[in-house]
C-alpha cells in the first residue's frame, strides 16, 4: 500500500480517538465537532495538492513541479525524478535530430525528400545550390514546377529508377547533375543528386585530345604518303625528286615535333610534384632563350632582352627554359617582319616576373581563355607555316603551374601581346651579394 | 463535408493545371536554349531537334486550353480562381509563341551555317542578349511556379535590358552591311534572330505581368512600373 493512503488512514484514525477521548471527557457534541474539523482541514489540505497537481499536468510540459509539503512530498518528489528523466530524454532526442539534420545538410551530395506527389518535403543545401530551390519557401511545391528540363520531367514520369539520369542544370553557369531517385517511406522518394561538372568536361577533353592528335597527325602523314606514292610510281628527274624529298623531309619533320611536344606534356603530367628545388641561372637561361629567338627571327625583328641581374630562381631547369622560350619563339612567330620584340627578367613584388612583349599580330579577346588548350591555335594556317604545333603553351603553362607561377595574357588583334609569368616568393633566391660577382 | 471535398478535388485540378503550364513551360525554355546553342556553335542536329520539340509543345497548348474551358464550364470558378484560369490561357498563348521564336532562331541558325560566309563569333552580343533572354524566361517560370511578384517586378524591368542590346546589335550589323556588301543576306537573317530574341523577352515580360495580376487581382499591362522606396516594384497611376 501507498505510503499517502497508509499516512491519511493513520491521520483519520488519530483524529478519531482525539474526537472519541474528547466526546468522553468533555461532551459528545465537543468530539463531534473536532472530529470534523479535523476532517475538513485534511480534505482541504488534499484538494489544495490535488488542484497543484492538476494545474501542473494542463501546464506547458516545462513548467517545474509545485512545491508540497506533508504527505504529499512523496508523490510530487517521484514526479519531479520523472520529469527530470524525461527532460533529459527529450533533450537527447532533440540533439541527434539536429545532428542528423546537419550531418544530411552537410552532405556534398543533393539530397531532397519527395512526398507522394512529388512535392518538396525537404532538402539539403547541396540540393539548394543544385536545383536552385529552397528549404524555406519551396516546400509543398511539386519538384517538376522548379525543375523543369523535359528529361527530367520523363524520368520521373516513368518511374524506373534503376539508372541515373544526366541533366544540365538551366541556370547561367550551368552545372551538369547526375541523379537518382530512391524510393523511401510511406511512398516518399529520396532524390539524390550528384555535381558531375568536372568528370563531364573532362570526358569531353579527352574525347578532343584523341581526335585532334589523331587530326594532327593525319595531316602531314597524308601529304607524306602523297609524295611517296608519286615518287615511286613516277619516274622523275632527279632534281625534282630531290624537292619532293625535302617536302616530305619537312612533313616527317612536323610529324617528329608534335611528338616531341606530345610527349613534353606527358613528361610534365606524370612528373612528380615538386619538380626539385636546383638553382636555375636565369643568365645563363635567358642567354639561351635569347640564342633561340634570334635564330627563329634571323635578324628580321629588332630583339631586346633586358635582365636584372642576381634574381634566380629554384626548380627544373629544362621545364623553365622549354615555358620561356616558348613564349620567346611565339612572340617571334606571330610577329611580322620589322615588328619588335622585348623580353624582360626582373624581381617584381615579392617574387619575380617574366614578360614577352612584342607588337605582333596580337589575339582577339574572345580566342584568349582558350589559348592554353592543346592545339588551340587562333590561325590554323599560319601556326603550320611557321611550324607551330599548338602545343606550345599548354607545355609552357603546365610547367609553370608546377613551379606556382601564373600566365597572364595581354592582347590586342593588331597590336601586340605582352605574355607576363609571375613567380612567388617561394621560388625566388634572395639576391646575392654584388661583391662575389665583381670579384 | 461533401463541400469539402469538392473544394479539395478542384483544389487538385487547379494544382495539375499549374503543373501542366510549366512542363510546357519546361519544353519551352529547352526549345530557347538548345536554339541559342545552335546558332553559336552550328549544331545542326539541335536545330533539328528543336523543330521536333515544336509539336509537343502545340498539343500542350491544346490540351491545357481544352483543361480550362472545362474547368470553367463545370465549376463556376469564383473570383481568385477563374483570375488564376484566365491567367493560365494567357501564360500558354505567350507560351507557344515563345516555341515559334525559337523555331525561328533555330531555322535561322541552319541558314547561315550553312551559308558561312559570316563568322559567328563576331556575334557574341547576340549570344548575349540570347543568354538573358533564356535567363528571363526562366525566372518568369520560376515567378509563375512559386507565384512571387516581387520577383515578377523585377523581372519586368530587366526586359529593358534587351531591347537596349536589340539595338546595339542592330547597330552593329548596320556597319557590318555597309562594310561588305556580300554579308547582307546572312546580316539580315541575324537582324531575324536578334528581332525573335527581343520578343522572347516580351514574352517573357507578359508572363510576369500575368504572375501580378493572378495574386494582385490588378492588370498591370500598359502600364508603367516604379520602384518603391523599399525597392518594390508598383504600378504607376
Ligand atoms: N605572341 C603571340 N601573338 C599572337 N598570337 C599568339 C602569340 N602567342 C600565341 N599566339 C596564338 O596562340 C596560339 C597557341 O600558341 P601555341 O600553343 O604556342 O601554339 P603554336 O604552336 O601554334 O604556336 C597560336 O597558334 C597563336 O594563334
Ligand atoms: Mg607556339
Amino acid at each position: 500500500m501507498n505510503g499517502l493512503v497508509l499516512r491519511t488512514m493513520a491521520m483519520l484514525l488519530a483524529a478519531a480517538l482525539g474526537a472519541i477521548a474528547t466526546g468522553l471527557l468533555l461532551a459528545d457534541h465537543w468530539g463531534w465537532a473536532l472530529f470534523c474539523t479535523t476532517l475538513i482541514a485534511l480534505l482541504a489540505y488534499h484538494l489544495r495538492h490535488l488542484a497543484l497537481l492538476n494545474r501542473w499536468v494542463s501546464g506547458a510540459s516545462t513548467d517545474p513541479i509545485p512545491e508540497s509539503s506533508g504527505v504529499w512530498d512523496e508523490v510530487f518528489a517521484g514526479l519531479y525524478r520523472r520529469h527530470r528523466l524525461e527532460v533529459r530524454q527529450r533533450r537527447r532526442f532533440a540533439r541527434l535530430l539536429a545532428r542528423s539534420q546537419q550531418a544530411g545538410r552537410a552532405l556534398p551530395y543533393g539530397v531532397t525528400i519527395l512526398g507522394p506527389d512529388m512535392q518538396i518535403v525537404w532538402c539539403n543545401d547541396s540540393a539548394e545550390a543544385h536545383f536552385s530551390i529552397s528549404r524555406e519557401s519551396d516546400i509543398g511545391q511539386p519538384i517538376t514546377n522548379l525543375v523543369r528540363q523535359p528529361e527530367f520531367a520523363g524520368y520521373i514520369k516513368s518511374a524506373n529508377y534503376a539508372e541515373p539520369l544526366e541533366i544540365a542544370t538551366a541556370r547561367p553557369d550551368e552545372l551538369i547533375l547526375s541523379i537518382q531517385m530512391v524510393p523511401y517511406v510511406d511512398s516518399h522518394h529520396l532524390l539524390l543528386s550528384r555535381d558531375v561538372t568536372q568528370a563531364y568536361k573532362l570526358g569531353i577533353m579527352r574525347r578532343d585530345f584523341v581526335a585532334n592528335v589523331s587530326h594532327e597527325l593525319r595531316t602531314p602523314l597524308t601529304v607524306l604518303i602523297g609524295f611517296l606514292e608519286t615518287v615511286r610510281d613516277l619516274k622523275l628527274d632527279a632534281s625534282r625528286s630531290r624537292d619532293y624529298l625535302n617536302l616530305m623531309a619537312e612533313q616527317g619533320h612536323r610529324m617528329q615535333s608534335i611528338i616531341e611536344d606530345l610527349l613534353t606534356l606527358s613528361t610534365l603530367e606524370s612528373a612528380l610534384q615538386p619538380p626539385g628545388d636546383e638553382r636555375i641561372d636565369m643568365a645563363a637561361l635567358l642567354a639561351q632563350v635569347r640564342n633561340e629567338a634570334e635564330s627563329l627571327s634571323a635578324g628580321r625583328h629588332s630583339l631586346s632582352v633586358e635582365v636584372e641581374p642576381g634574381v634566380d630562381l629554384t626548380g627544373n631547369t629544362g621545364e623553365i627554359t622549354s615555358a620561356f622560350s616558348n613564349l620567346a619563339n611565339n612572340a617571334v612567330r606571330y610577329t611580322p617582319p620589322g615588328g619588335s620584340i622585348r623580353i624582360q627578367w626582373r624581381a617584381a613584388g615579392d617574387g619575380a616576373e617574366y614578360c614577352v612583349t612584342d607588337s605582333g599580330i596580337g589575339i582577339a579577346a574572345e580566342h584568349l581563355p582558350r589559348l592554353t588548350e592543346r592545339f588551340y591555335r587562333v590561325d590554323r594556317s599560319r601556326s603550320r607555316e611557321t611550324g607551330g604545333t599548338g602545343l606550345g603553351l599548354a607545355i609552357a603553362k603546365h610547367a609553370l603551374a608546377r613551379h606556382q607561377a601564373t600566365l597572364a595574357i595581354e592582347s590586342e588583334a593588331g597590336k601586340g601581346s605582352c605574355f607576363t609569368v609571375r613567380f612567388p616568393r617561394s621560388r625566388v633566391l634572395a639576391v646575392q651579394p654584388r661583391s662575389v660577382a665583381l670579384n | 463535408m461533401a463541400n469539402d471535398h469538392l473544394s479539395k478535388q478542384f483544389d487538385n485540378e487547379l494544382e495539375a493545371l499549374r503543373s501542366q503550364v510549366l512542363q510546357m513551360g519546361g519544353l519551352v525554355e529547352s526549345q530557347v536554349r538548345g536554339a541559342i546553342q545552335a546558332f553559336s556553335n552550328g549544331n545542326l542536329s539541335l536545330a533539328d531537334q528543336i523543330v521536333a520539340t515544336e509539336v509537343r509543345v502545340n498539343a500542350f497548348e491544346v490540351q491545357i486550353d481544352t483543361d480550362c474551358s472545362h474547368i470553367i464550364v463545370r465549376r463556376q470558378p469564383a473570383a481568385t480562381d477563374l483570375r488564376l484560369i484566365m491567367a493560365v490561357t494567357k501564360v500558354v498563348t505567350d507560351l507557344e509563341r515563345i516555341g515559334d521564336e525559337a523555331h525561328k532562331v533555330a531555322r535561322m541558325a541552319r541558314q547561315i551555317h550553312e551559308h558561312g560566309v559570316v563568322d559567328v563569333q563576331h556575334f557574341a552580343n547576340i549570344r548575349h542578349t540570347g543568354d538573358a533572354a533564356v535567363n528571363m524566361l526562366r525566372q518568369a517560370l520560376d515567378a509563375f511556379a512559386r507565384l512571387d511578384v516581387e520577383d515578377a517586378g523585377r523581372i519586368i524591368t530587366e526586359d529593358r535590358v534587351i531591347d537596349f542590346e536589340f539595338k546595339s546589335v542592330i547597330r552593329q550589323l548596320i556597319t557590318y552591311m555597309m562594310e561588305d556588301p556580300r554579308t547582307i543576306s546572312t546580316s539580315l537573317d541575324i537582324i531575324w534572330i536578334a528581332k525573335a530574341i527581343e520578343r522572347i523577352g516580351d514574352h517573357s515580360k507578359n508572363i510576369c505581368e500575368q504572375v501580378i495580376y493572378i495574386v494582385m487581382g490588378t492588370d498591370i499591362r500598359h502600364t508603367k512600373l516604379e520602384m518603391g522606396a523599399d525597392g518594390k516594384m508598383f504600378p504607376k497611376a
